[in-house]
């Protein structure tokens, strides 16, 4: 099976409107399944663990899919992939940050970060432009 | 409070096409929501269905498939979108496929939709006065 394949697959099972479940022999942490019930009987977060687990599974597997299939587009197109500097405004926009309408700032801070911490991820851009801005802030109130 | 990304005309076409001078711009968006959903987020991002009509993007056809792999919904053009669209046709003169959009937003709650346009003045003519983060493509 190409990962293509695998992805689409995946994809397909996703959107399945098949009700059937399964028991299954699938083995995990004690204290997870402990937790995991009492935040049902306790906190009332959702009906049961199995729901609980099957919301998680779910939500983990829809956004792990797109990720692989960005993965296999920016081995196909490398010149596609967007700079920590795209991605933190994406973030910013996503967010409802008010950085959105800084992008200079996300680009300068982007820049930034990414000489010292060259795995940077967006929401590292945004709390480094925010620190910066607020540093700014402090300067000119003191001066 | 929950996000809902949505994609006009000409986003889809940047997201489809890799030499699209905004390609970049649509993928980022793609790649942070994907993340967030991972992250379990509340953030989705679709397309209205007259805008995929409009965009020509047929989830059957081959051509249209490494796009279908981003897992970017539907939002259907039921009775009480259409109904919206309709004013907001007769109301502003825009597409239908702007008006659709127009529709998702008014029928979202305010500030929870961002919409990736390559017309942000058509955006805010569908939206009527509802708040709504605009992104120009």
């Amino acid at each position: 099976m190409t990962t293509e394949e695998a992805i689409d697959r995946i994809n397909e099972l996703l959107d399945s409107t098949d009700l059937e479940t399964v028991n299954t022999s699938m083995r995990i942490p004690k204290a997870l399944r402990d937790a995991a019930a009492l935040a049902v009987s306790e906190l009332g977060v959702a009906p049961s663990a199995t729901v609980v687990t099957a919301n998680a599974l779910r939500t983990f597997l829809e956004g792990t899919v797109v990720l692989a299939a960005l993965d296999l587009h920016f081995e196909k197109y490398p010149e596609a992939r967007p700079s920590l500097a795209d991605l933190a405004i994406a973030a910013a926009e996503i967010e409802g940050s008010p950085l959105a309408q800084r992008p200079e700032l996300l680009r300068r801070s982007a820049a930034e970060i990414q000489r010292r911490h060259p795995q940077a991820e967006p929401e590292d851009v945004l709390l480094w432009a925010e620190a910066r801005e607020y540093g700014a802030e402090e300067q000119k109130g003191a001066a | 409070m929950s996000r809902l990304v949505l994609l006009d005309n000409e986003a889809v076409q940047a997201l489809r096409d890799p030499a699209h001078r905004k390609h970049h711009q649509v993928i980022s968006y793609v790649l942070d929501v994907a993340k967030l959903t991972a992250r379990s987020r509340t953030v989705r991002i679709a397309v209205p269905a007259a805008v995929r009509v409009e965009a020509g993007w047929d989830r059957t056809a081959s051509s249209w498939a490494s796009v279908n792999r981003f897992r970017m919904a539907d939002v259907p053009l039921d009775t009480n979108h259409a109904d919206a669209a309709a004013g907001i046709v007769k109301r502003t003169g825009v597409s239908v496929a702007d008006a659709h959009l127009g529709a998702v937003i008014q029928a979202a709650e305010p500030g929870e939709v961002v919409v990736l346009s390559s017309d942000p003045g058509d955006m805010r003519k569908v939206a009527e006065g509802r708040r709504v983060d605009i992104v120009a493509l």
